[in-house]
């Protein structure tokens, strides 16, 4: 009995544990330690002295007017030659109501002068403009279907095209509105009598037309059903290569938009006259969409457009203000950084702030 | 070697055997054992066992007879589940915990009207996918915690129990065990339910049980079984008998019921059950009868998490969540409204327009509208797709990201290396998870002081005998050895050791030669034999030494015994019937006669023993104000006199001080006495008063014998962390059940009072001396200038009258203008009701810490609650929201993590506000643009992706990592702390100038591309996908730009997050299907884009940026400041500048 109990204290002392210092040392429960638990991360901290502010202002002003004044230049290079016709191209005695007009069967020729007011290198852009023309609107941006434009199996797809979805239970190619309001106004240039070619090829992105719009899918049905929104389509084209499709359907973001018609890859000399026979054929007149035509040069920055050198310009000055301003600030009422007469239980009550 | 019976059991048996010779039992009552402890069953604030039980709020238990038991009542079995769910209800019940949350109702609603034809505004996959994916995270998260719940359950569930049936103890699992069975539990056997005892191994029927498990106290608590009970258990076979006992509740202390046996009605308290969870110890078996089990077990019943608080940053933040939500609606009620009048307008021509086109011609004959419900509808479903659109408005990633952030902060809280605790080996714990940011805005702190602010191990420091001071301490040489007596060959230590005096030594060291040394010795065998504590012999390595731990309930006790064993009166064992005292190396056994434990109401105890010489003595220990009213003064008058001096001085020294007394009782005193105390204890209504006045009957004509003084020990760092949270603004209040000097005493130790304080000390009887004296102190505070500092000195009585009372709002105004508030001899009751006066009076945040169960109910009440992981068990920690080891943590985790924690949150919140309505904005300025349809530039995925993946990682990242100020600084100038005081962090101030600054960042964003790329080419996707890089972009700055500190993660974070942004826009863009198709890579190409990029982030952040720092520079707030310290420190400023500044700044406030 005796060495029982003597052994089985020993065992009970080793259970209790936590009297024996190494048992508890191992089982200490202190965080391990490390820079990251103690949140002692080598951290920079920046702080904003005048010194750098005025700096960082002055860096700004110092880029931002440079290129302010490169946008400027770039806009300014830009030939831009913007003829609207909307209105013109209709004819004095059907002015009165303009829709029955463009929904009629006269013929919708008109012929247009334009004189070119500098020289224009080529390429030279010749764009279609619409204003007030939302292709953004939420029912036209959904009418369309990306699946059966891109394979021949997915010509089924036409859940999101109502209302222009199917002739007498057939599925349209293209189907939707966007595609139904193909823009089909169409523009004849000539110099000299002598016409002048629009290419009008590679006017849609490379992208689209590989990838995006079917090689062997054929237009079907298309523009048969009650009411003809717009252009048609050449039957046994492939939609890969009616560009004019390929464009229209990159539905512009803003409701004042210009789409790519064609390109004229000659120079044009300064008071060229241009003559343009225009059929006008598309139907803007029911919400007071304008029609311009236009023909332009291209910067490297894109179109003819002050806003963005005026922004930068702007933007710059009001830095190189800033900069001018805190730096005379700073000699006229500098602090010294940390003193501690600022802190709120430094300050006399009341005179603080 | 099977099973090792306990250790010190049979040592101690061999000594009574030893000392047989020596004992000396009385006549008539050696066969009689004591039935004490039923006295200390009922202290009245837990049990209530005066008033019957009424039979509808009981059970019946019928012992052994399990079938009868469950025939009318099918109690619960007991077999558990905290599982939540199974299999199959798996999918239902865990979505239906989740959408307790309101945030995801919103995105339900949402998601659903998303589903309807006419406002199907993203695709259906867009529409649920952040709702699905958080819902799977949190379902995946919840079942693998379930599944291990499962397997515990299971576990638990196949333990295996001796239950009694057909006559013999047999094996079964805990899953079968019914109410009404006995059941056998071993040594060192887990209990399987709560079970009243019937008898234990122990002739007197006492078991010891642990209960760690259930409160965490490792303290041995005793439990007996009814003296009735013992011999009837030995045949269990014919036992016969019911339990009538109250309905399962969660009060692990208390217990009512009544057992009837053999037509005897016998009273049960919550010393006769042993509850599920705890573990038997130092008693070889114990039987008892099952009455409640599984679910309705005490243990179960409380197993419950930290009641849920809400942080006051989130609640405050629901009123900007209010006006978001205004804003939402204004934003949806223009764009419906537009679309009205534009609709009207072009309502003729609504049929030709080309992109609108009503009707659908291909149904026959006349055509029919297509998605065209008419003008009042279309207005209807416009708006309602608004909501849609605009949804992120409100900003529901917020709840998750908070919910994030708040899990990595509590990650570093706990990890704080400051905050951990050596002696206890614990580190900090966060129970709660969603008050993290309260902890930067504390204004009130109320402490507990014992355990608290002490470290609750007490020692023994004076001695007063016969009104002798005895307060000398032995040289420090002779420390090493300690007393230590050889019994058997064995060396028999105690535990602890205690200093000595010397010459007290001596005193003892001569037996009973003088009065004086008769006195001490007498005084030490008080010591050791008036008290409840156990005492335990464990081994140590040396096989011929044995160390005595004195394991008790009350500290002091343990301290008291420690002190009367390095003079020579070792305790040695303790029965129900004897203790066993070595006398210097002599065995002597007393027979405890009659025990009277401690009740607040009397504040003593005592104890009666048949001493070795016959004789008969009772002995008394308790609070020197309950003490000196039962003394027998005339006869002592001038010793009572000498020790009550003496003791004004310990407790001067701020020591807890403790009288003792006692009395030699003749024949007919025992008799008189031995008979109302059976009646008493078997007083079936109003047992404790009985007992109790009982007590007070005999505790009368004492003679003195001594004063004890005890210091309570400040824990280490207590005085600076209090100094330190004093100048950070924190008004601290300590809430002591010592008394008035011992109060003061330890309130100047710990730096709570100065010498320079005036003192207003409120000491009051009755209610009108009460409101005059609180009424003087509020007229005199208030005529004082702000230069002389008050500290309020209050004590219980006074207190009495003060709470619920309109005298509350005086005390407030008293205590608002005192620096610190002290409140003496408090009852536990009171103190949530301070807190409560407090709370209600202020929107300041109060908090309170302690560390015992009387604290619990502060805890809970405060806005904060802390408990104090240390000598008292556990509850306060159960109770609590933060748990820690040592007070001075305080001061690290208010002044460092509180402080960062409210300025990430308040940054946090702020910010997930403007970076939703950034985009949110974008979105409504383009449907200006699109005849006022909600069409959307940015595709529906980056919409989606936006807040979930785009910009979240690296507000969370910020949320849990950025400082604005180092450890090192905010602890060096507590005043720091103010910042979340004042709410500088999150104000609705702030609010507005963040939704300003938002509307000129949406609108520069948007604007900036509209007009550059106004009459051009560009189409929907390219410019979409301009403003979904450009807003990501100025998000990601704005936060880059308000970022303090810049480690590798925040680099990470921010640039990380913006270069996914961009894979996403181009992963999105590069499928064919979709009308984006390859947009991105077309644009990028461009300068154009390039310029406007650059233009748009320069352009948004510039008024920004400027007035941050013309605000920062000549407006400078104490952060800045102090980070400017920081930063420039090292270099321009000389060490010594430093210093002094440093002095400058460490002046209290005055404000």
């Amino acid at each position: 009995m005796p060495s029982n109990t003597a052994s089985s204290s020993a065992a009970a002392a080793a259970a209790a544990g936590s009297a024996d210092s190494s048992t508890s040392r191992r089982n200490s429960k202190r965080p391990k330690y490390s820079k990251f638990t103690q949140q002692e991360l080598p951290a920079c901290k920046p702080i904003l002295t005048p010194g750098w502010v005025i700096l960082t202002f002055l860096v700004i002003s110092v880029i931002f007017i440079p290129l302010g004044v490169v946008s400027l230049f770039a806009s300014q290079d830009v030939v831009e030659i913007v003829d609207r016709y909307d209105n013109d191209c209709i004819p004095a005695p059907a002015r009165s109501n303009k829709v029955a007009y463009i929904q009629g069967a006269a013929d919708k020729t008109c012929n247009r002068t334009i004189v070119v007011p500098k020289k224009m290198k080529q390429p030279i852009y010749v764009y279609y403009e619409l204003e007030n023309f939302y292709q953004n609107h939420r029912r036209y941006v959904k009418s369309r279907s990306d699946a059966q434009l891109r394979s021949v199996k997915d010509e089924n797809q036409i859940d999101a095209c109502k209302p222009e979805d199917d002739v007498n239970g057939k599925p349209i190619v293209p189907c939707g509105l966007i595609a139904w309001s193909l823009f089909n106004d169409t523009y004849v240039l000539s110099k000299n009598n002598q016409t002048l070619n629009v290419s009008k090829k590679g006017i849609a992105w490379k992208s689209d037309r590989e990838h995006k719009f079917g090689k062997n899918v054929f237009p079907k049905n298309f523009q048969m059903g009650n009411i003809t929104g717009g252009g048609k389509l050449i039957p046994d084209v492939p939609l890969s290569e009616q560009e004019d499709l390929i464009v229209w359907m990159r539905t512009a973001a803003l409701p004042t938009f210009r789409k790519l018609y064609g390109k004229i890859e000659t120079d044009l000399q300064e008071n060229d006259t241009i003559h343009v026979i225009l059929k006008n054929n598309y139907n803007t007149y029911s919400f007071d969409g304008k029609k311009k035509l236009v023909l332009s040069t291209t910067s490297w920055l894109g179109g003819k457009n002050d806003f963005l050198g005026i922004a930068y310009l702007t933007v710059g000055g009001i830095c190189f203000f800033l900069a001018l301003a805190f730096t005379i600030m700073y000699l006229v009422k500098p602090r010294r950084l940390g003193d501690p007469t600022y802190l709120s239980w430094n300050r006399v009550p009341g005179g603080g702030r | 070697m099977d099973k090792p019976p306990p250790h010190h059991e049979s040592i101690s048996s061999r000594w009574s055997i030893s000392s047989k010779d020596k004992e000396v039992t009385f006549a008539d009552l050696g066969s009689k054992r004591i039935r004490h402890g039923s006295a200390g069953a009922d202290s009245e604030m837990l049990s209530m066992s005066q008033k019957e039980i009424k039979d509808e709020d009981a059970r019946l238990i019928y012992i052994n007879d399990p079938d009868r038991t469950n025939e009318t009542f099918d109690f619960t079995g007991n077999s558990i589940k905290t599982a939540k769910y199974s299999v199959f209800t798996f999918l239902p019940r865990n979505l239906f915990e989740q959408f307790h949350r309101v945030a995801y109702v919103y995105f339900l609603v949402i998601a659903v009207l998303n589903q309807l034809p006419q406002l199907a505004v993203f695709g259906r996959g867009a529409s649920i996918m952040p709702l699905a994916f958080v819902l799977l995270v949190s379902a995946i998260k919840d079942a693998y915690e379930d599944f291990r719940r499962h397997r515990s359950d299971r576990v638990e569930n196949n333990r295996l129990a001796l239950v009694f049936e057909d006559n013999e103890f047999k094996e079964k699992q805990w899953k079968y065990i019914r109410v009404g069975e006995v059941i056998k539990v071993v040594s060192n056997q887990t209990l399987p339910c709560d079970m009243v005892l019937l008898a234990t191994s122990d002739p007197t029927g006492v078991v010891y049980v642990q209960t760690t498990n259930l409160d965490g106290e490792s303290n041995l608590k005793t439990r007996y079984a009814k003296q009735e009970t013992l011999q009837k258990a030995t045949d269990l076979e014919t036992f016969d008998g019911f339990i009538k006992c109250e309905k399962p509740n969660r009060n692990i202390y208390g217990f009512q019921a009544n057992m009837e046996i053999d037509g005897r009605r016998l009273s049960l308290g919550p010393s006769n059950i042993i509850l599920r969870g705890c573990e038997l110890k130092n008693t070889e078996w114990a039987l008892g009868v099952v009455v409640y089990a599984g679910s309705e077990t005490k243990a179960m019943l409380n197993n419950s998490g930290a009641p849920s608080k809400r942080s006051r940053l989130e609640t405050r933040m629901n009123l900007e969540i209010i006006l978001l939500s205004l804003f939402l609606i204004a934003l949806c009620t223009t764009a419906a409204a537009t679309a009205a009048v534009w609709l009207r307008t072009h309502r003729d021509d609504l049929d030709t327009i080309l992109f609108y086109r009503r009707k659908d011609y291909s149904v026959k004959p006349e055509g029919k509208n297509h998605n065209y419900y008419g003008w009042g509808w279309e207005i209807f479903f416009t708006f309602f797709m608004a909501v849609i659109v605009y949804q992120i408005m409100i900003p529901i990633s917020l709840y998750i990201s908070m919910e994030l952030v708040r899990i990595g902060q509590a990650y570093f809280m706990t990890r704080d290396d400051l905050m951990y605790d050596e002696s206890s080996n614990s580190s900090f714990q966060c129970r709660a998870l969603n008050i993290n940011e309260d902890l930067g805005q504390i204004k009130y702190l109320f402490s507990d002081k014992t355990g608290t602010l002490t470290d609750n191990k007490m020692e023994f420091q004076c001695a007063c005998i016969g009104g002798v001071d005895y307060s000398g301490r032995e040289p420090a040489e002779s420390e090493q050895e300690g007393y230590s007596v050889e019994v058997d060959g064995v060396t028999l230590k105690p535990k602890m050791r205690v200093r000595v005096d010397p010459s007290l030594l001596q005193l003892t060291r001569n037996g009973n030669a003088t009065e004086e040394a008769k006195r001490a010795n007498e005084f030490f065998l008080s010591l050791a034999a008036c008290n409840t504590i156990v005492p335990i012999v464990t081994n140590t390595s040396d096989p011929n030494v044995k160390l005595v731990d004195y394991q008790g309930e009350s500290p002091d006790e343990q301290a008291l015994v420690y002190a009367a064993a390095a003079y020579g009166f070792l305790l040695i064992e303790r029965t129900s019937g004897h203790i066993v005292i070595n006398v210097r190396a002599e065995m002597q056994t007393f027979n405890v006669l009659g025990l009277h434990e401690f009740d607040s109401d009397r504040k003593r105890m005592s104890v009666i023993l048949g001493c070795p010489d016959t004789s008969v003595k009772l002995f008394v220990k308790g609070a020197d104000s309950s003490m000196f009213s039962v003394m027998d003064e005339e006869s002592y008058g001038d010793v009572i006199e000498a020790t009550k001096k003496q003791l004004h001085a310990y407790s001067s020294d701020g020591l807890r001080t403790l009288v003792v007394g006692l009395r030699k009782l003749n024949d007919t005193e025992f008799e008189q006495w031995h008979s109302s105390f059976e009646a008493a204890s078997t007083a079936l209504i109003g047992r404790a008063g009985l007992l109790r006045k009982v007590a007070g009957n005999i505790e009368t004509k004492l003679r003195i014998v001594g004063a004890t003084a005890i210091e309570d020990k400040l824990q280490r760092g207590v005085p600076e962390a209090i100094e330190s949270l004093r100048i950070a603004g924190i008004k601290v209040w300590v809430l002591t059940g010592d008394k008035q000097e011992t109060a003061i005493s330890i309130g100047f130790s710990s730096r709570l009072l100065t010498r320079n304080m005036r003192q207003i000390v409120i000491n009051s009887n009755s209610l009108d001396s009460c409101r005059r004296s609180l009424e003087e102190a509020n007229a005199s505070v208030a005529r004082d200038d702000d230069d002389e500092s008050v500290a309020l000195i209050i004590d219980g009585t006074s207190l009495i009258y003060v709470l619920d009372n309109d005298l509350e709002d005086v005390l407030f105004q008293v205590a608002c203008k005192s620096s610190a508030v002290l409140c003496c001899r408090v009852a536990p009751f009171q103190k949530a009701g301070i807190v409560a006066l407090v709370k209600n009076r202020t929107s300041d945040m109060t908090l309170a810490i302690g560390d015992g169960a009387n604290d619990v109910s502060m805890i809970q009440m405060a806005d904060v609650g802390v408990g104090i992981s240390g000598q008292e068990g556990r509850q306060a920690v159960m109770a609590s929201d933060f748990a820690m080891g040592q007070f001075r943590f305080l001061v690290p985790l208010l002044l460092v993590h509180g402080h960062w924690n409210y300025q990430r949150m308040g940054y946090m919140i702020l910010y997930n506000f403007y970076r939703n309505a950034v985009f949110v904005l974008i979105l409504f300025w383009y449907v200006l643009f699109t005849c006022y349809t909600l069409t959307t530039a940015i595709t529906e995925w980056s919409s989606v992706l936006y807040s979930v993946v785009y910009t979240s990682f690296p507000t969370i990242v910020i949320g849990i990592l950025d400082k604005n100020l180092g450890r090192r600084i905010l602890l060096s100038h507590p005043q720091l702390y103010g910042v979340g005081q004042r709410a500088e962090g999150y104000s609705t101030t702030l609010f507005w100038y963040t939704m300003f600054d938002t509307v000129w960042q949406s609108a520069a964003i948007f604007f900036i591309p509209l007009f550059a790329y106004w009459g051009s080419t560009i189409d929907t996707s390219s410019l979409g996908d301009l403003w979904t890089i450009a807003a990501v972009v100025v998000v990601n700055l704005h936060l880059a730009m308000d970022v303090i500190r810049w480690n590798w993660i925040a680099h990470a974070a921010i640039w990380g997050s913006i270069v996914a942004a961009c894979i996403c826009v181009v992963v999105i863009d590069v499928i064919p299907t979709l009308p984006g198709y390859w947009a991105i890579f077309q644009v990028a190409k461009t300068w154009m884009f390039w310029f406007c990029l650059l233009a748009i982030v320069v352009t948004t952040l510039l008024p920004r940026f400027a007035i941050k720092f013309l605000v920062e520079y000549y407006r400078p707030s104490d952060v800045r400041i102090a980070r400017e310290v920081e930063k420039l420190r090292s270099f321009s400023e000389p060490q010594q500048n430093m210093g002094t500044e440093m002095n400058q700044i460490r002046d209290p406030s005055r404000r």
